[in-house]
């Protein structure tokens, strides 16, 4: 079922929930289709028919109560959840047209085109430098100056360069918590993907480094498409473009994000937005 | 059923007085102050005991080789005797004794309940009275002086002498009385000796050795070419010639090696000393059989720290003497030290490999638990059983086969086919192995996950996530591991007793032949050294300050490889696990 690529919205019946897909805005169209997704852990399932179109170069939040699958579904953008024992998936998810969940599918390659930030920073133990310059070491590349370049770019991406410019080789673990964060930002853009999948970045943060984020993720949405999923509301109403509302499971509402906050159409939206549970 | 349980409480619920089984006040049991002693007490108990263990084991071996002084005990029945008082302790004297004895020591012995004290003395000089040590009973001894004449001499031979320099007998010089030569002169002479039995020895050991390695290389060569071609053949033929040549090359540098010896032991044998021991008797023995002599009364603290600190250095230095009841332990420190490197170069990239597969590879499943238990029941059975399949597998199987298709020329004896150092160290490598994937799994699982996804999200393969993250982050817990198995595999004596450790090794593992690393060789071992000096020699008493010493240097050993287990540990600790905020 090719719903995702549906250019108009179609309601769809399924359980008693309407799921809706949003139409396309965006000038340059949907990078990411998603149609039909549907996940288990085990015998539990996580996700149901899970159908959106994540538009090219905005940002796209998704919000809803605890254990709603909205992390999951972040997840399963970049094939995470394959680490997980025991998780099956159903359903397509399209990035630029591919299916990445293709049994030819390269995931490594997969995940090299979507840069992610977690929820807790997370630094390797090593110099600063070669936090940012991992996915290029990866990759093989070894020349010093593109090295060099690419992690003043991504540190100046991510405003942390004037901090740690001095520091470059001194341990990441030194760094505090949002520099620590905005360090793994860094590190997520340095290897230029197309996506940038956030996971509660600033859940672990203090307000003054969840300000510095989200004013990055300002700047970031020009140059990236960013999918981020975050529990607190105001956040998703001044950073997205986009939100897209789960709810047990299933994704319960999808548009603009003036249009959610303002006008909901899913009572459960209106209820959630408002504050009546979550 | 839950409704009659349901009902019966509720229906005596209120029969309860709430006030009345309820106290305010916190009893002490229900405080756990009881168990908090128990606890405490159990823990006082057991590091008391190891405490007092180790300060035992290190007073004695620290002791051990102070000089003592020299007593000179004239008994009850007019004889004397010399020597040092080793130790001292109280014993029920027998009814034949007490008959014996005059009727006031009989009293004083009956009014302290049949009681009384003796002396152990070390009163040496073996080849004279067929003893070392003697009993002297409190009630003997007429008086106890300590003359300064009297000497403690440690011979290459028949262990210690006791007793007082009279003579001496340089070269072809007559011999003159002890008090011709001053101590300057005699230390000279004594130095000289020492240095000429050194050159006999490296003469005879060294030089000679070399030649006899030589000789046995040629025929193991002629060996060689008539196993592969026949007796009678032409290559043969050759290598016999080739032998033979070499063989009279090697007779000539022989001859003049042996002259050498020849002449050094005829001038040794003009250079001599003579003692009188206590009861008269006098000894003559050439100046380079005496290792060491000293005035044990007439030493300052100098001295005397002078004679501890040399004693030390020949035991860190030299090799055993008088069945390893004397001298040194280089070789054993050796041996010990070499095993414990080849089980460590066997024991890490094995048990960390198993141990990655185990951890990241494989499919957690049901036989992945079964090899994980079997690995942790590994490290429990008996050690003695793996000395049972290192000899029957490794040396017997595997070496026999080694020798058959490699070194069939020095068949029958065997090269790798008996106990050797690589069977040890394999032998304790399998022993250990467990310590090693154990440790090594914990510190994989303990490996935060946001570390993995983060890597993997960037783009790496599982592998280039192992290498880079996961790897460096698990090494202090690997580190750990390795080092705890060096620990114990150099503590470990019961299998090597049967894969390869000897009383007395003739030759290192490593020396100036080649291929220089001989991991065929039986070699020595501290712990096994412990056992046969305490257990297995002629003369136990002598060797109880040895076994005190060996065994203080293989704690230190083991506690200083635990003790840099613990500085790595905590130093990488500190480089990968910073704050995380």
């Amino acid at each position: 079922m090719a719903v995702a690529a549906a250019p108009q919205q179609k309601p769809i019946a399924q359980g008693g929930y309407k799921t809706v897909c949003h139409v396309k805005r965006g000038p340059a169209g949907a990078v990411l289709e998603i149609g039909g997704f549907n996940l288990w852990y085990g015998a539990s399932q996580a996700l149901f028919e899970v159908c959106m179109a994540v538009e090219k170069g905005l940002v796209t939040a998704l919000i809803g109560p605890s254990g709603c699958g909205k992390s999951t579904l972040l997840r399963s953008l970049n094939r995470m959840n394959d680490l997980i024992d025991g998780v099956r998936t159903g359903g397509l998810v399209k990035l630029d047209g591919e299916d990445i969940y293709d049994s030819r599918a390269d995931v490594i390659a997969l995940r090299k085109r979507m840069g992610m930030v977690f929820q807790k920073p997370n630094p390797f133990p090593m110099s600063i430098f070669e936090n940012v310059v991992y996915p290029l070491r990866v990759d093989g590349v070894n020349d010093r100056a593109t090295l060099q370049e690419a992690c003043e770019r991504a540190l100046r991406g991510a405003a942390l360069w004037e901090e740690a410019k001095d520091r470059l080789g001194e341990s990441a673990l030194g760094l505090s918590g949002g520099q620590q964060q905005r360090l793994c930002i860094a590190r997520a853009t340095a290897g230029e993907p197309d996506v940038l999948l956030m996971d509660e970045p600033c859940s672990a943060l203090d307000p003054i480094a969840t300000a510095k984020i989200e004013e990055l993720m300002d700047e970031l949405s020009g140059q990236y498409t960013v999918i981020i999923v975050t529990h607190n509301m105001q956040q998703a109403a001044r950073v997205s473009d986009n939100t897209a509302f789960m709810y047990l499971g299933r994704l319960i509402e999808y548009g603009d994000t003036e249009e959610i906050f303002t006008t909901p159409s899913d009572p459960r939206t209106q209820d959630y937005i408002t504050g009546r549970f979550g | 059923m839950p409704d009659s349980a349901i009902s019966k409480t509720s229906a005596m619920a209120p029969a309860r007085a709430p006030d009345a089984v309820r106290s305010r006040s916190t009893s002490l049991r229900a405080r756990g102050e009881p168990f908090v002693w128990l606890l405490g007490g159990a823990l006082a108990f057991g590091v008391m005991m190891i405490v007092g263990f180790l300060l035992l084991v290190l007073w004695n071996g620290i002791a051990a080789f102070f000089p003592k002084p020299l007593a000179e005990v004239r008994l009850t029945d007019g004889s004397k005797l010399a020597g040092e008082p080793t130790r001292r302790e109280r014993y029920p004297v027998t009814p034949e004794q007490l008959g014996k004895l005059a009727s006031a020591p009989r009293a004083a012995i009956l009014a302290a309940d049949g009681v009384s004290g003796r002396t152990l003395y070390r009163i040496g000089n073996y080849d004279i009275y067929n003893e070392d040590f003697r009993w002297v009973s409190d009630f003997e001894v007429t008086t106890v002086a300590y003359p300064a004449q009297l000497m403690f001499v440690e011979r290459r031979e028949w262990g210690p002498l006791v007793g007082s320099a009279v003579a001496m007998k340089l070269g072809n010089e007559a011999e003159r009385p002890m008090a011709a030569f001053s101590a300057a002169a005699v230390t000279a002479a004594h130095r000289e000796a020492l240095a000429r039995w050194e050159r006999i020895r490296h003469l005879e050991r060294g030089e000679i050795g070399r030649i006899n390695h030589y000789l046995e290389q040629g025929r193991l060569r002629v060996r060689r070419a008539e196993l592969r071609h026949g007796t009678a053949s032409a290559e043969a033929q050759t290598a016999r010639a080739a032998a033979e040549e070499q063989a009279r090359e090697l007779q000539k540098s022989y001859d003049a090696f042996s002259g050498e010896a020849r002449d050094l032991r005829q001038r040794d044998a003009t250079h001599l000393i003579t003692f009188a021991e206590i009861g008269g008797k006098t000894k003559t023995l050439p100046l380079s059989g005496v290792v060491r002599m000293y005035a044990a009364n007439d030493l300052h603290l100098m001295d005397k720290l002078a004679v501890y600190v040399s004693r030390w250095w020949e035991f860190l230095s030299d090799e055993p003497r008088e069945a390893n009841t004397e001298g040194g332990v280089l070789p054993a420190i050796f041996g010990t030290f070499a095993m414990t490197l080849l089980l460590v170069l066997v024991v890490a990239p094995f048990g960390v490999v198993t141990a990655l597969y185990l951890r990241e590879y494989a499919r957690q499943g049901r036989l992945v638990s079964i090899v994980r238990i079997s690995v942790n029941n590994l490290a429990g059975v008996p050690s003695i059983v793996y000395g049972v399949f290192g000899l029957g597998f490794f040396a017997y199987i595997l070496g026999g086969t080694i020798d058959q298709v490699f070194f069939s020329e020095r068949l029958p004896s065997p090269t790798f086919g008996t106990g050797g150092l690589l069977w040890s160290s394999l032998t304790l490598a399998l022993l250990t192995v467990p310590v090693v994937i154990v440790a090594t799994e914990e510190a994989l699982a303990a490996v935060p996950r946001s570390m993995r996804e983060g890597s993997l999200a960037c783009g790496a393969s599982k592998w280039q996530t192992i290498r880079n993250i996961v790897l460096p982050r698990a090494m202090p817990g690997i580190m750990t591991g390795i080092i705890l198995a060096m620990a114990r595999g150099a503590g470990e004596v019961a299998p090597l007793m049967l894969v390869g450790v000897v009383k007395l090794a003739p030759e290192l593992p490593i020396d100036g032949f080649f291929p220089y690393i001989h991991l065929e060789r039986s070699f020595m071992h501290l712990g096994f050294h412990i056992f046969d000096v305490g257990f297995q020699s002629r003369n136990s008493e002598a060797g109880k300050p040895m076994v005190f010493v060996t065994t203080v240097l293989l704690v230190a050993l083991v506690a200083a490889m635990n003790a840099s287990a613990i500085i790595i540990r905590s130093r990488l600790k500190r480089k990968f696990q910073g704050s995380q905020f």
